[in-house]
């Protein structure tokens, strides 16, 4: 009876799998658009902008705007991941466990720091430039994370860690095989959290002088020239979606692993 | 429970002497910030970058030892955690803190020529990672000696106190100070401005989402659509909101005039609020829907079964044991709102992001810094204080 039911229910997740990455295709399709071809769409930013000099952003190409800000977003994340959840392991350990409380309240208490606040605290210790955007989203990006490993790692059963020992497993192994495993869909919604959130603090990143798709923005705001801004929300936006329907098929596809493991 | 019993039982980890390791490191990491960084910075003005002073030139071998033995006070006290000793250390950690200022004072002192009215005095690296790792000091001592959240909050804010004294009295050459003696009326718009922001978006995400998690109760299909459209909102960041905000805002703007008459433009406070609004209804809708649904069945069916009405059972027994989740779902709503609100600043809404653009601009690190802190305590304040308002409003007393 019960193989019955996970049988269907793969079945089920199996029949849904073509549909699923239709979201993150689509968004990445539109965002490779909206990158290579934005000049194609020359006659309406002309719209809307009909006075201004220049309606296409052309101080740095849009490819390389969003390489920076993919390569600032994805080194802040491999460190934040691995700190953060090394940090979470640690505090459940029991030789780290006399950390558990002040690390607990400091990941939520983090959340109440604006991004802005921490960009621009970084900023007189680090001066102008890509370094303390990177610093900044990696303090940033490190609570959800944290607090999500927590969470997962917590929400593991005492029993079945008990059974796992009894089978003779030793820590480790109870760490990597059992726990890991049980917690890695919270840990990744914290990922995802994380990611989505860095996406949109890099942006601000242009404040100080760091150059990425928060550029077009900025200096559309400053100029007055509406259509820099749109096209530098436009790229955003579809980033950030793209990567966020990422996260949404990887999310499915572990806990569809997990269901019918 | 034969296996249970079979498994070997895990021991007590300490056996007799057993210190309290979080605040001993915390304590040796404040008087490694202390002897090693820097601990004020002087600069000639406004603009040149500061140099930096360790702890003999800013305080001398007397304020240096007084410190240091102070910060080793925490450490030692530690080794053994009585609840006595624990309340010794809370009362140590606070007086540290309300020391700082006087320490700035000497330090001004000692460094600055009377010569020179433009020099000022900036706060190095080493007093922030103390006044942060008394900060977790203080969340420690707060979670061993089970105190709630308001008690913690008014010592720092008599702290708060004491540093706004010294601060009005005898510290002109603080940075900060000077930059806000600067341009004290801007500031105090500014705070003004941030909070009505922050006030009028909150108050009307509350209804409205209010109302729509009412309706979503009424109308199933509503739910999901509407949670789709408010989660794909919060996808996008908060910047590309506001540009997106900006061009269709300044051709309705130009093209309506009794919108134009209202106050709708591309650029001000219109869109600003219209971007707050929308991301704060995410966490409002979902934490009222949550906490109306999760109100349980039985209470429910027993105030039927006392006679009361569907209007006496939703006002009397549901709406008051939601209260707390709902009010959490205000508290993440405002401290996110104070957040974004200083990107407004962007668009032209003004508020305290005015100043830490205007200061990255200028690069005028003491203005960005008069920004940002009181963006982080009026975050760090709203944050305390409607939890505990949750904690007290929590059916059963606060524990």
């Amino acid at each position: 009876m019960e193989t019955r039911v996970s049988n269907s229910l793969s079945a089920a997740q199996t029949h849904k799998k073509a549909p699923q990455w239709l979201w993150p295709l689509l968004w990445g399709a539109l965002l490779m658009m909206s990158v290579f071809a934005m000049s194609a769409a020359e006659s309406l930013f002309r719209w809307i902008e009909p006075d201004a000099r220049q309606v296409i952003y052309d101080r740095a190409g849009f490819v390389t705007l969003l390489g920076r800000h993919l390569f600032v977003v994805g080194i802040a994340a491999v460190v934040t991941i691995i700190v953060g959840v090394a940090a979470g392991i640690a505090v459940t350990r029991r030789w780290g466990c006399d950390f558990l409380p002040l690390v607990a309240q400091l990941a939520s208490l983090g959340q109440t720091f604006p991004p802005v606040a921490v960009l621009a605290l970084a900023v007189p210790v680090l001066g102008f430039g890509t370094l303390p955007i990177i610093v900044a989203l990696m303090l940033y990006g490190l609570l959800p994370i944290v607090r999500n490993t927590l969470a997962g790692l917590q929400g593991v059963e005492g029993d079945i860690k008990t059974a796992a020992h009894a089978m003779g497993m030793k820590p480790t192994q109870i760490l990597c095989q059992v726990e890991l495993p049980l917690a890695a869909p919270v840990i990744l919604a914290g990922i995802r959290t994380s990611v989505t959130i860095n996406i949109a603090t890099a942006a601000l990143g242009a404040t100080v002088g760091a150059s990425n798709l928060g550029d077009p923005i900025i200096s559309g705001i400053v100029n007055g020239n509406m259509a820099y801004v749109v096209q530098g929300a436009l790229t955003i936006a579809l980033l950030a979606l793209t990567i966020d329907s990422l996260f949404e098929v990887l999310q499915r596809q572990l806990r569809a692993r997990i269901s019918s493991a | 429970m034969s296996l249970m019993d079979a498994l070997p039982t895990p021991r007590l980890r300490w056996e007799g002497w057993h210190p309290n390791v979080v605040l001993v490191s915390l304590s040796l990491i404040m008087l490694a910030a202390f002897w090693l960084l820097d601990v004020v910075s002087m600069a000639p003005n406004r603009i040149v970058l500061g140099t930096g002073h360790g702890a003999l030139e800013a305080f001398g071998w007397p304020g240096a030892l007084l410190a240091t033995l102070l910060l080793s006070f925490i450490g030692i006290l530690a080794c053994q955690p009585t609840h006595r000793h624990y309340r010794a250390l809370f009362a140590a950690v606070i007086v540290i803190m309300a020391l700082m200022p006087v320490g700035l004072m000497a330090s001004s002192y000692l460094l600055i020529d009377p010569e020179m009215p433009q020099a000022r005095l900036g706060m190095g690296a080493a007093y922030w990672v103390v006044l942060f790792v008394l900060l977790l000091c203080l969340v420690e001592l707060r979670l061993r000696l089970n105190l709630t959240r308001i008690w913690p909050t008014l010592w720092l804010c008599g702290v708060a106190l004491v540093w706004w004294l010294c601060a009005a009295f005898g510290l002109e050459t603080l940075a900060l100070v000077q930059e806000f003696k600067a341009r004290d009326q801007q500031f105090l718009s500014a705070v003004a401005q941030h909070i009505k922001l922050v006030g009028i978006a909150v108050s009307v995400s509350i209804i409205l989402g209010l109302a729509l998690a009412m309706l979503m109760r009424r109308y199933a299909r509503l739910q999901k659509g509407a949670f789709a459209v408010l989660n794909f909102l919060q996808t996008i960041p908060s910047l590309a909101l506001f540009g997106l905000l900006l061009a269709p805002l300044a051709w309705l703007a130009a093209n309506v005039p009794f919108l134009a008459q209202l106050g709708v433009s591309g650029i001000g406070t219109t869109p600003a609020l219209i971007a707050l609004i929308g991301y704060s209804l995410l966490p409002i809708v979902r934490n009222t829907y949550t906490a109306l649904e999760q109100v349980s069945f039985d209470t429910l069916e027993a105030a039927k079964g006392m006679g009361m009405r569907a209007g006496q059972r939703f006002w009397q027994v549901r709406l008051p044991l939601a209260l707390p989740v709902l009010l959490e779902g205000v508290r993440i709503t405002t401290v996110q709102a104070i957040g974004l609100t200083a990107v407004a600043a962007l668009i032209g809404a003004g508020g305290l992001g005015t100043f830490i653009f205007q200061g990255l601009g200028q690069a005028a690190m003491d203005m960005v810094l008069l920004g940002a802190l009181p963006i982080l305590m009026l975050a760090l304040v709203v944050d305390a204080g409607l939890g505990a308002l949750a904690e007290a409003l929590r059916p059963g007393g606060t524990r």
